[in-house]
């Protein structure tokens, strides 16, 4: 019963906490706060794949890119579409991505995935950056201004208003993270980490493993392309640069491992660790990445299991004591 | 009637002829043993005819149907169950989590996105009915991986078994146990297999003898002798092939 109410507590609390949030940050750190969530998601997208199917995605860049890109590109070309179908929209568009690379990206695992996301990630790179007509090159593309949200016969909802737009990022966020832990949570999640533990296992279980590793590349690649959608009407601006490049591909995965790859809510941490120590570095020196790089071989070398794992095996620890 | 059949099966590695001209006969309803010395082309027979491997030349067939090129979940889906000789288990999922994924393989759960699984009450109940016939329902949250050696064979088997299989394929069940743990892992294999056909590769003659309706023998990928174990303890051939130094 207590562990119910401090659960419910816990809820309660952060949604109030996320209610208030606008009221208690200015704008700065409201936009940094969004940022954090975008990318929370996308690390989780992330995981799905590294933690939970086993395989390194090195190019997830190409989903949470293609995701802008159809957001941008959306935005600019269709006058008055609205906002909800303009996340859908990026999410399709990268699921699409992935459902062409899924017949061959199921066939390999190990360093083979990684070099094949990565590879992938590069054509989709260099072609944006060429293709300057339609994608705008190294300039990318503006995005205007963030359609309104619409409930035909109710409201609308001015979205170029910060805090609206808080509220409404937020809620895509918050929304796809129980999606995606509630799939974690079903059989078809369980046959996914059971693929990760051994493959020829399920296969004489009866499993088609490359229909359910291409289903969970579909899900992990349709939810990253919605945190591009989102990061798309946050940056209000999408070049390759920024969505794209390698660098794109490799945040995430730092954030996983930072946080902790064993557990759903792992990248969050990491999320959250990286975007303050952003904040944090950039007052003393631009070589942020020097400072990422090194809390990140700390933490392989000496928490495997990232920031998650220290806290469970502190938590493992006190309570055998409590029990001997 | 014959459940599994091969006809003429041939295998090779890279020109590494492993199995000849192998007529293999399993009739519904009995437990068959496959015996021989090492190398002999056991496990890569086991291989070849759950899927693992394609035969180079010769066909399979299983309740009729002729199955020479389907993939292990395809046989697994048509009713054929598999241990391995080196335990493969889900090191990191705990015993009853590695039993479930067995459960919901029975139960053909396998797109199912939109339930929790901890709420699906009948495939828990089932799973605990399974730990609790191989006792090992103390050791249910105890990851595979950490389980004792016997414990995780026990595993092993029954997830084979779990999957409620009509033809079962048990490679060396008892590989590596000691003597109590493998009179165990004979009774359990003996009280979940009743009414199942079974096909075991088996080194302990006293397993076999004491498990086995029939006994193939092979050596260096040929069909030696087919029988009953006495008929087979009688062989002349297999005699000097394999019993040999024996005392029988």
């Amino acid at each position: 019963m207590r562990t119910k109410l401090t659960r419910w507590l816990f809820w309660g609390a952060l949604t109030a906490l996320l209610l208030l949030l606008p009221f208690l940050l200015n704008f700065y750190y409201l936009n940094m706060f969004i940022a954090f969530a975008v990318y929370s998601l996308y690390a989780v997208t992330l995981n799905i794949l590294l933690g939970y199917m086993g395989v390194l995605s090195f190019g997830h860049a190409m989903f949470f890119g293609t995701g802008a890109y159809t957001v941008a590109l959306v935005l600019r070309h269709i006058e008055g579409f609205p906002l909800i179908p303009t996340i859908l929209a990026g999410g399709l568009a990268a699921g699409l991505l992935a459902l062409i690379l899924c017949p061959l990206l199921v066939r390999v695992s190990g360093t083979a995935f990684a070099m094949l996301t990565l590879a992938f990630s590069m054509v989709i790179f260099v072609a944006a950056l060429k293709f300057r007509e339609v994608t705008g090159g190294e300039d990318g593309i503006n995005i205007a201004a963030v359609p309104p949200l619409k409930i035909p016969g109710l409201v609308s909802i001015d979205m170029t208003d910060k805090i609206h737009f808080y509220y409404f990022a937020i809620a895509v966020v918050a929304l796809c993270l129980y999606l995606l832990w509630f799939y974690t949570k079903t059989p078809f999640g369980s046959h996914i980490t059971a693929i990760r533990d051994n493959a020829l296992r399920m296969d004489y279980l009866g499993f088609n493993l490359a229909q359910t590793r291409a289903i969970n590349l579909l899900v992990s690649g349709t939810f990253a392309g919605i945190a591009g959608a989102v990061h798309a009407l946050l940056m209000k601006l999408v070049s390759t640069v920024g969505v794209l490049d390698i660098n794109t591909s490799f945040k995430p995965l730092m954030m996983a491992y930072i946080g902790g790859i064993g557990n759903f809510f792992g990248p969050l941490v990491g999320s959250a660790v990286l975007h303050i120590l952003e904040d944090v570095v950039i007052r003393f020196t631009d070589r942020i990445g020097l400072i990422n790089g090194a809390i990140f071989i700390l933490v392989v070398l000496f928490a495997p299991q990232g920031l998650i794992g220290i806290f469970q095996n502190l938590k493992a620890k006190r309570s055998a004591k409590e029990r001997s | 009637m014959i459940i599994l059949e091969t006809k003429g099966l041939y295998h090779a590695f890279k020109g590494l002829e492993v199995l000849f001209d192998v007529n293999f006969q399993v009739e519904e309803g009995e437990r068959h043993a496959l015996i021989g010395p090492n190398g002999a082309g056991k496990t890569t027979l086991f291989n070849v005819i759950t899927g693992h491997y394609h035969a180079t030349g010769g066909q399979v067939f299983f309740k009729g149907k002729e199955v020479t090129r389907f993939t292990p979940h395809e046989l697994t889906r048509m009713g054929m169950g598999r241990s391995f000789q080196i335990t493969s288990t889900f090191g990191r999922m705990t015993a009853f989590q590695n039993i479930r994924q067995a459960v919901l393989s029975k139960n053909k759960i396998r797109f199912q996105m939109f339930r929790k699984l901890d709420k699906m009450q009948a495939i828990t109940r089932e799973t605990e009915e399974m730990l609790k016939r191989i006792n090992l329902i103390e050791q249910r949250n105890i990851p595979a991986g950490m389980l004792s050696y016997g414990k995780n064979r026990a595993l092993e088997i029954s997830m084979a078994l779990a999957t409620d299989p009509d033809l079962v394929m048990l490679d060396e069940p008892t590989a590596g146990m000691s003597r109590d743990e493998t009179r165990t892992a004979v009774e359990l294999i003996r009280h979940l297999t009743e009414g199942k056909t079974v096909v075991i590769i088996e080194h302990d003659m006293d397993v076999i003898f004491s498990l086995a309706d029939r006994i193939t023998v092979l050596h260096y990928g040929r069909i030696l002798a087919t029988g009953t174990p006495s008929e087979i303890r009688d062989n002349p051939a297999v005699k000097e092939a394999y019993l040999g130094e024996m005392e029988y």
